[in-house]
């Protein structure tokens, strides 16, 4: 009877052993960084950027599309670090759906809320965001990175 | 003693052994990413209840049964736990936030996930799910052609939300593999190869020479694609080519056309620009592209083809996309001289266009040649029930990697995307002696092709899926109108219905709604650039007024759209108050960030200098209302006006009448 209460014993040591061991083995450990950006949704709003936006702002949201040297005030340059960190994405989102008349701002920039879908917006928000220029002469933080990287774009 | 150590031993031994199934159930991956999930969960879960929800959630396989797909069931949301949660949006996979699309997060329970991603839906280990492993089924689609699984139920070439797809269907449409590959909707098809008929008084022997060893190098716009021939094939096509007779009434046009006296190249010129060849053509790259490269023409067509072509092209080619042009004798003899005088190869040999001595015995084996090749797939007219010339690819993106031959390229990954990229890029490189030539993509098309290639699945998807938007016919009418639309080829850059070409941003299917009449017989006999920032503007066609009044009327009679009303103001039109509102309004909307009226604005839209003589006061509002309606794609905003704020500014535009002073005639450029 000692003997077989032992020999379970051992058993189930085995056991928690096993698992012990196979933990760190297991696959697919949730990443800690999460992915930038979802290519598909920046492809997206790639298309529609250059379809509804490129005209006035731009291939690379400069400002300089060439409907831009008709408009006064001209369009604003997107790819602006730091106008990029001065607006929200909200702050965005709510501009392209309002237009600029609705946010105070120029009337030449037309209202899209009713043309294109809330999903659409945040697609081309997401894919304005991969417009940032770098700074000119990136600034060092203290740890020595070059502030946040771009997410991969194909231009 | 011993028979007791024994005894405990073996039965230590049988404990290990009972214990591995459930062992390997714990160990199973998606219970520590479930585990996780339920930590995430809970860090992030914004109320209480919400917290122990998470806190709660059984650690257990998760599945979507698929009623519609024989029954299948996707367990990845065993794994995938937050594809419909969107406290996991940013998160890493496999707990991300799936996209939003046109069909999630809405209708996860009907499409699950492998209808789109394939893979295998009810495997539980990674491996096995995505197909990594080995013997478990089609693998999922690779990220790079994600698409592939949008084109399984919509078999439309253009498919929205798709572009790669959309873009990768295009390319097969345009470089012709349907013409040799069976694929189910395309048993219409019809290569847009030129009939080779009048080839041997069209172009010479040294020319031909050239364009066979290379037609992308001879044309950029070329779509033929390089067979790789040898210098002996070439010089044997070459013969049997120049041993096809021109048929009697062709060979007539050319050589009298031939002994015409030279015309006035000056003049020739200025018919040039106006006629608008580059909205189809190119010259030196400018253009639209879609039709041959101009720019060194005449030293690859003799003077007396070019001129009987120019006058009915159509007589030639009978499918061509090019109209024939109203131009009398002499001024078709001042194009030409242009074309002769200044679009040609100037460090071309003399002997270009010297048509070739033929030698029998060479044309006889050219003809096998050409028969070998399948050249006759593209340049003769398909007989109807004859077999295609290459393998059927219906089924291609659902092949298994073993049923693939992979011949001499040891360096591929044995997978089907690779094999079809490798396809793609250079056919010939699998073996000695395959017959499909290259077609020289970039990039971008390449990979669009080998998408389109992975949507040709062998397994039906269920009726109820099958997604194809109806395509309304276009509506011709017959009798000499009809043949008006035929002859100046409206339907190369215009749609009607879901036929016609995408060269004009104009659909003709609601022109009489959308035009006044009087304006329309104008514009067609001296039509102007409404859009000058296009390349692709409407040509002067030389149309006669009696021919514009007889369009116009038809346009009147069939092209109309019941939406648009006929008189939007009811019989109340707008007063001096509404002309005035309306006119603050084109103001306060910014239309004229894109609209040039007067002598400023935008460059974008058309101008809406003349709008009151050119535009119907129905369609103006029915636009106003919401131009996405009329176009799905335009770039107009839809403002959201009220039907009272629309009336006011119909009110207004209606107003403007000024002739377009500073738009110049189409041709100018």
């Amino acid at each position: 009877m000692r003997r077989r209460r032992w020999s379970r014993g051992i058993g189930v040591l085995l056991l928690f052993g096993m698992i012990a061991c196979s933990r760190g083995t297991a696959v697919s450990k949730p990443a800690a960084a999460p992915p930038p950006y979802g290519s598909y949704e920046l492809r997206l709003g790639k298309a529609l950027f250059r379809h509804y936006c490129q005209t006035c702002h731009g291939e690379t949201g400069a400002g300089d599309g060439f409907n831009a040297y008709n408009l006064d005030p001209r369009p604003k340059d997107l790819s602006d670090p730091a106008f990029q960190k001065h607006k929200s994405d909200a702050d965005l989102a709510d501009a392209v759906r309002r237009g600029g008349a609705g946010v105070g701002l120029s009337p030449l920039m037309p209202p899209w809320e009713h043309t294109l879908s809330a999903r659409q917006i945040d697609e081309v928000i997401l894919y304005l965001r991969a417009l940032r220029r770098q700074p000119a002469a990136p600034e060092r933080s203290a740890d020595g990175s070059a502030g946040r990287p771009l997410p991969p774009v194909e231009r | 003693m011993p028979l007791k150590r024994l005894f405990a031993a073996t039965s230590l031994l049988f404990l290990a052994v009972l214990a591995i199934s459930p062992a390997k159930s714990a160990l199973q991956s998606y219970r520590s990413v479930q585990r996780h999930y339920r930590r995430v969960g809970m860090v992030r879960a914004k109320s209480l209840k919400a917290v122990r929800d998470y806190e709660q959630r059984p650690v257990a396989i998760q599945q979507i049964w698929l009623r519609d797909f024989d029954n299948r069931v996707d367990r990845c949301t065993t794994c995938h736990l937050g594809v419909a949660d969107p406290l996991m949006r940013n998160m890493a996979e496999p707990l991300r936030l799936h996209v939003q699309t046109a069909h999630t997060p809405g209708a996860f329970d009907q499409f699950g996930c492998t209808s789109c991603h394939g893979g295998q839906g009810p495997a539980t280990s990674t491996e096995e799910a995505h197909g990594t492993a080995k013997d478990s089924g089609p693998p999922m689609a690779p990220a790079a052609y994600l698409e592939a699984g949008c084109g399984r139920c919509h078999s439309s070439e253009s498919v929205p939300e798709a572009p790669i797809l959309s873009r990768g269907r295009a390319v097969m449409a345009r470089s012709g593999c349907y013409a040799c590959h069976a694929v189910r909707g395309q048993e219409n098809f019809r290569s847009e190869a030129p009939p080779l008929t009048s080839l041997a008084m069209k172009t010479g022997g040294m020319w031909l020479r050239r364009w066979l060893h290379g037609p992308r190098a001879v044309d950029p716009n070329a779509t033929m694609p390089n067979f790789d021939l040898s210098g002996k094939e070439i010089e044997e096509l070459s013969h049997y080519l120049f041993n096809q007779s021109v048929p009697w009434d062709l060979a007539k046009r050319i050589q009298s056309a031939d002994g015409e006296p030279t015309g006035d190249a000056a003049n020739g010129k200025k018919l040039f620009a106006e006629s608008r060849c580059i909205s189809c053509h190119t010259v030196e790259g400018k253009g639209n592209g879609s039709a041959p490269e101009l720019s060194k023409v005449a030293s690859s067509a003799t003077r007396g083809w070019l001129l009987a072509f120019l006058r009915d092209p159509q007589v030639f080619y009978p499918s061509t996309k090019m109209p024939r042009y109203r131009f009398s004798e002499t001024e078709s003899r001042d194009v030409v001289a242009y074309l002769e005088d200044e679009l040609r190869d100037f460090e071309a040999p003399k002997e270009m266009l010297v048509p070739l001595r033929v030698n029998q015995t060479l044309a006889e084996n050219g003809e096998k040649l050409f028969r070998r090749m399948g050249c006759f797939a593209c340049h003769l007219e398909p007989s109807g029930s004859e077999e295609k010339f290459g393998p059927e690819l219906n089924g291609i993106g659902d092949k298994k990697p073993s049923s693939l031959d992979f011949g001499r390229r040891t360096d591929l990954a044995r997978t089907l995307p690779a094999w079809l990229a490798a396809k793609v890029d250079s056919p010939r490189s699998f073996a000695r002696g395959l017959r499909m030539p290259s077609y020289e993509l970039n990039a971008e098309d390449k990979r669009a092709v080998v998408t389109a290639l992975l949507s040709l699945g062998t397994q039906p998807v269920p009726e109820a899926y099958r997604f194809a938007p109806p395509r309304a016919a276009a509506l011709v009418p017959g009798g000499p109108v009809g043949a008006l639309i035929g002859r100046y080829r409206c339907l190369s850059c215009h749609r009607i219905g879901e036929e016609g070409g995408d060269i004009s941003t104009a659909p003709l299917t609601f022109e009489g709604s959308k035009v006044q009449r009087d304006w329309l017989i104008d514009y067609l006999v001296l039509p102007y650039s409404l859009r000058p920032i296009l390349e692709e503007r409407m040509p002067v066609l030389r149309v006669s007024r009696e021919e514009a009044t007889q369009l116009a009327d038809a346009f009147e009679s069939f092209y109309l759209d019941p939406r648009i009303p006929e008189d939007p103001f009811a019989g109340r039109p707008g007063s001096d108050a509404d002309v005035a509102e309306g006119q603050r309004l084109y103001g306060t909307l910014g239309c004229r960030g894109c609209h040039i009226l007067g002598s400023s604005g935008g460059y974008y839209g058309p101008p809406l200098t003349d709008s009151g003589k050119r535009l119907k006061r129905g369609w103006m509002y029915a636009w106003l209302k919401g131009p996405q309606s009329w176009r799905a794609d335009v770039r107009c905003p839809n403002y959201g006006l009220t039907d009272t704020d629309a009336l006011r500014l119909t009110a207004y535009l209606s107003t403007l009448l000024s002739a377009p002073g500073s738009t110049v005639a189409g041709g100018a450029r």
